[in-house]
């Protein structure tokens, strides 16, 4: 005891004390949506704020635990879209996170194990679509997806984001440090590229999959812009729109709102947790842009 | 002998070439194309609901920096960006660093991935998520007042965090930095971690203090780290779109929060003005040029630093 007293300095005491009021920071808006997706507009703006609903709130006749629930998922005009649109932001982020992780290591194992003419015109070339910021292009990218009569259908939210010139470089350079003498081997023993290619490069790089994929899938679920552009009928729209229209329809009911924003939040939470390393490391990948 | 050598060298480059191929034509077609055809597009009168357009040269230029576009003029948008990105990702560094020091100082690594974890957690949550929470703590009612009521030592007073228009961009900074200091957190500790140990060493036998190691050993060698991460972040702010919009959507003003993406999104898509929106999207992609062109320079410049 006298030792670990010895050791806590006020230095220590104060970290401790700031990291623990970041934490509350970052924490507790989230606690906030939790916890006022099962209350009504009356407890989530009462003053001063209860962090419990009360036990007597639940009992009363007009409410269940699960109203704002109920009315995240029905919406106000009793056409549930809900659930398609869930379904929809889950085909739009799984369908370009598989093909990102295809492409893009296939475009990286060229890169980075293949000398042909060319090499370095066609890595410049993609490596410069970086300096491309998606929202500088959506208008013309929506002609080009308007003229090929893609408005309004899946293949037209998807395909724009099927590869990142990110995703390329990643691959690419995680596959520069894959020893060769493996390849050489496979060749040797016959294999087609092809075969070296989904048998020996693809298992061998599932760290950088990994983060590939979780990136990708994150950034089309969280996508409201795109989606805004191109998705038109109600039940072509995806969750972050059903989330907006949500806030101008029913500005009155915050409960509901904070219940449909909770609802659409729990893929992400189960993936976070589950899966956490790689979102972590998928921050981190930065450092190793710095080659 | 050597013709066989020179045999499996161009096997291997057509492979290399079939496997490039794909992504290259992606990118012909969803980048270099539509980016060409912003700079052309931008030249003409292009309406969404007309089929025909002419070119006009840069009247879109001209009208778009000197008229004011039915109230909400580009140079506005501008100011707005750049007061969010200067407002967001200067405090957003500042105290990224600041928190990524501390968290190097945990003696475990346990409490030290704890609190990274949960930092990071707002990240994880899509934009509209984060802006309809933000929306209900900004409420006249809500969280927010109630708790600058008790930090201002105020009773009762509204502080307008989504109707005034300065209140409201401090809004949508708050909103984005909660969402993002996570994220630079992280990538301020894996610049920290690079620092090898012994130079700390060095500098405790040599009795030099936290403070002063902090100033004069840890901050010079986090300097190529700090410059990539502010490059990243200015980029990602100037980026903005859902925060703004969401909140626009839930009834503030438009004007205060009118980021450059969203006058974009409003021109273009809302009232059809596709020459007038692309001509905004090239001053939009020259703004982000300029800023890839100095986080390139960097790049190479940190390349060079050796502990």
């Amino acid at each position: 005891m006298n030792k670990f007293v010895g050791k806590v300095t006020i230095w220590e005491v104060l970290i401790w004390i700031i990291l623990i009021a970041v934490f509350a920071f970052t924490v507790f808006p989230i606690i906030f949506m939790m916890v006022a997706s099962f209350m009504d507009a009356k407890q989530i703006l009462a003053m001063p704020f209860t962090w419990i609903p009360s036990k007597e709130y639940f009992t009363s006749s007009d409410r269940t635990f699960f109203t704002n629930f109920y009315r995240a998922i029905m919406g106000n005009n009793n056409n549930p879209t809900f659930f398609r649109n869930l379904l929809n932001s889950l085909i739009i982020a799984v369908t370009d996170s598989v093909t990102t992780v295809f492409l893009a290591s296939l475009c990286g194992y060229g890169l980075a194990k293949f000398k042909f003419k060319g090499r370095n015109f066609v890595f410049m070339a993609i490596m410069s679509t970086m300096m491309i910021p998606f929202e500088a292009i959506m208008i013309p990218l929506y002609m080009v997806v308007s003229g090929m009569k893609m408005i309004n259908t899946y293949r037209g939210l998807i395909i724009p984001f099927m590869v990142s010139a990110f995703g390329v470089f990643q691959m690419r350079q995680y596959l520069l440090t894959f020893p060769s003498e493996y390849l050489d081997a496979a060749r040797v023993d016959g294999l087609s590229e092809p075969k070296i290619y989904s048998h020996i490069v693809l298992p061998n790089s599932k760290p950088v999959i990994a983060t590939l994929g979780i990136l990708s899938f994150r950034n089309q679920w969280d996508n409201l812009l795109w989606p805004l552009l191109v998705a038109q009928s109600e039940t072509m729209k995806t969750i972050p729109q059903y989330i907006t229209k949500f806030s101008e329809e029913k500005m009155t009911d915050e409960g509901a709102m904070m219940a449909c924003a909770f609802l659409a939040s729990i893929p992400m939470f189960i993936l976070f947790f589950t899966l956490s390393r790689y979102f972590l490391g998928g921050a981190a990948v930065y450092d190793s842009r710095k080659g | 002998m050597r013709k066989k050598t020179y045999s499996i060298e161009r096997k291997q480059a057509k492979w290399g070439l079939a496997f490039t191929i794909p992504c290259l034509v992606f990118f012909a077609v969803f980048s270099f194309y539509p980016i060409i055809n912003a700079f052309i597009t931008s030249l003409t009168d292009r309406r969404a609901i007309a089929r025909t357009s002419h070119f006009v040269g840069l009247e879109n230029y001209i009208y778009i920096f000197t008229k004011d576009n039915g109230g909400f003029p580009l140079s506005n948008s501008i100011r707005a960006t750049l007061i969010f990105t200067i407002g967001t990702f200067i405090p957003m560094i500042i105290a990224s660093l600041i928190i990524a020091t501390f968290l190097m100082q945990l003696r475990k690594d346990k409490y030290r991935g704890f609190f990274q974890l949960m930092y990071y957690t707002p990240a994880v949550l899509s934009s509209v998520v984060a802006a309809s929470i933000w929306m209900i703590i900004f409420d006249p009612r809500g969280l927010m007042n109630q708790i600058s009521n008790f930090v201002m030592r105020t009773s009762g007073v509204d502080y307008n965090w989504l109707v005034d228009s300065t209140m409201l961009q401090i809004s949508t900074m708050m909103i984005y930095f909660w969402k993002y200091i996570g994220y630079f957190v992280i990538l301020f500790i894996t610049g920290l971690a690079s620092i090898p140990n012994t130079i700390y060493e060095a500098a405790t036998v040599d009795g030099s203090s936290r403070w002063h190691t902090f100033w004069k050993i840890t901050l010079p060698l986090l300097k190529p780290t700090t410059a990539m991460v502010s490059i990243m972040a200015m980029l990602q702010c100037l980026k903005t779109f859902s925060t703004q919009y969401m909140l626009y959507q839930g009834g503030s003003s438009r004007f205060p929060i009118d980021v450059i993406t969203m006058n974009i999104y409003f021109t273009g898509i809302r009232n059809g003005r596709l020459g007038r929106a692309s001509a905004m999207s090239i001053v939009l992609f020259l703004i982000m040029l300029i800023f890839t062109y100095l986080q390139l320079r960097l790049n190479k410049s940190s390349e060079d630093v050796e502990y």
